[in-house]
């Protein structure tokens, strides 16, 4: 069903404001540039084909955030190649796993690099909980995008965190 | 470093802003691939039911020329029908019970999980829902023209030529006793080779996720 222009506007306007939430998405479950840019590919395809069942049923920012974090923990890595050709026309932003701006010291780029390096180590379920805590989200928000009960969330974060506090000390370790 | 730093450095990645593609470009190239979907997903919905619903008006007609001797018919064609109903009735199920990637997580996994698991068994079962059904209106159709070359010969017609020529009878006994049982097994190794090599892994795979996601507290 083709969104109508109100909604395309929608789309529209999403891609440009949400935009983190697949950067951050894709830093964190691709392992390089090409599958960043198929899993990007991929996560805005399903938001373009789920438009039409939003109804404000759910935040925008919730319902892109499942939309982004199923793709991302059912996504293939490889599957679909002969349609994986990018589009150049459909390289929305330059949301390259690497890029760097000006505005990054190089102290927090390392910092930056060390946390997603210790996420990529963690089982999906888990870095999806850790990528929506890092982004603030409360334990009520967390329970709407993934379905558990705040209690789960809460027990599963704190489980969570331990596991990433392991992993990056031991990728420090590592680089230092 | 502590916690609250990662999380300060978190909060403050600056998110590379590119090129900015024609809205209108990236929406033509979505609808293209939207559309190569539903097109190929209602092909297959219209391919499963229409073949059986081909087939039927083939026997149909095939009974309407052996006339009121080919009254068995009706229950081959009601076979064949009863297959497309079952192929119709799936597609109406699966569409009904899509999850799209806007449901929550845990939903999500486990109506893939569930739906999986149904094509596995229709896979693993397909004897009792295709193949003996198929085989079974195979026989009827067989026994038919039989009966009716035995009561009413057509003259000239293909049929009356294959009674009188062995070598031609022949063929048409090896064809459906050995070719036919042949295809199917064919089939039912085809359809067990897919569960094992798509199917369950995938299967494995979501179970996987779903048991991470639901570990308990």
């Amino acid at each position: 069903m083709n969104p109508p222009a109100a909604l395309e506007s929608l789309f529209a306007t999403w891609i440009e404001e949400h935009r983190g939430i697949m950067v951050k998405v894709m830093r964190s479950f691709a392992r390089s540039e090409t599958e960043a840019a198929e899993l990007q590919q991929e996560m805005l395809f399903q938001l373009w084909i789920s438009l039409p069942r939003f109804a404000g049923q759910a935040k925008p920012s919730t319902w892109i955030y499942r939309v982004c974090l199923n793709t991302a923990l059912t996504w293939r890595r490889g599957t679909n190649r002969r349609e994986r050709r990018i589009e150049p026309e459909a390289d929305v932003t330059r949301l390259a796993a690497d890029a760097a701006t000006p505005a990054e010291t190089a102290g927090h780029h390392d910092m930056l690099e060390k946390l997603y390096t210790a996420m990529q180590a963690m089982p999906s379920p888990e870095r999806a909980l850790v990528l929506l805590m890092l982004d603030g989200l409360a334990y009520g928000e967390i329970a709407e995008v993934t379905g558990l009960t705040e209690n789960h969330v809460g027990v599963a974060l704190t489980r969570a965190r331990q596991h990433l506090a392991t992993l990056l000390k031991g990728v420090t370790d590592e680089l230092e | 470093m502590n916690w609250s730093d990662y999380e300060a450095v978190w909060k403050r990645q600056d998110l590379p802003v590119g090129a900015h593609a024609d809205f209108a470009v990236l929406k033509e190239t979505f609808e293209k691939k939207r559309r190569k979907l539903a097109a190929t997903l209602f092909a297959r919905d219209i391919l499963e039911a229409s073949a059986g619903i081909f087939v039927s008006g083939v026997l149909g007609y095939s009974w309407w020329h052996m006339g009121r001797e080919g009254w068995p018919m009706a229950f081959a064609i009601a076979l064949i029908l009863g297959i497309s109903g079952l192929f119709v009735r799936e597609r109406f199920r699966a569409h009904r019970l899509r999850l799209g990637t806007d449901a929550p997580l845990v939903a999500k996994v486990e109506a893939d999980i569930a739906e999986l698991y149904h094509q596995r068994h229709l896979l693993l079962h397909l004897w009792s829902w295709y193949l003996l059904p198929c085989t079974g209106a195979l026989v009827i159709v067989s026994a038919t023209m039989v009966r009716v070359l035995i009561i009413n010969p057509p003259p000239g017609v293909f049929l009356s030529a294959l009674w009188e020529n062995p070598a031609a009878l022949a063929w048409t006994i090896l064809y459906v006793a050995v070719v036919l049982p042949l295809c199917f097994c064919g089939g039912w190794k085809i359809n067990r080779r897919t569960v094992r090599k798509q199917i369950e892994p995938r299967l494995h795979e979501l179970e996987d996720l779903r048991r991470s996601l639901l570990s308990p507290v």
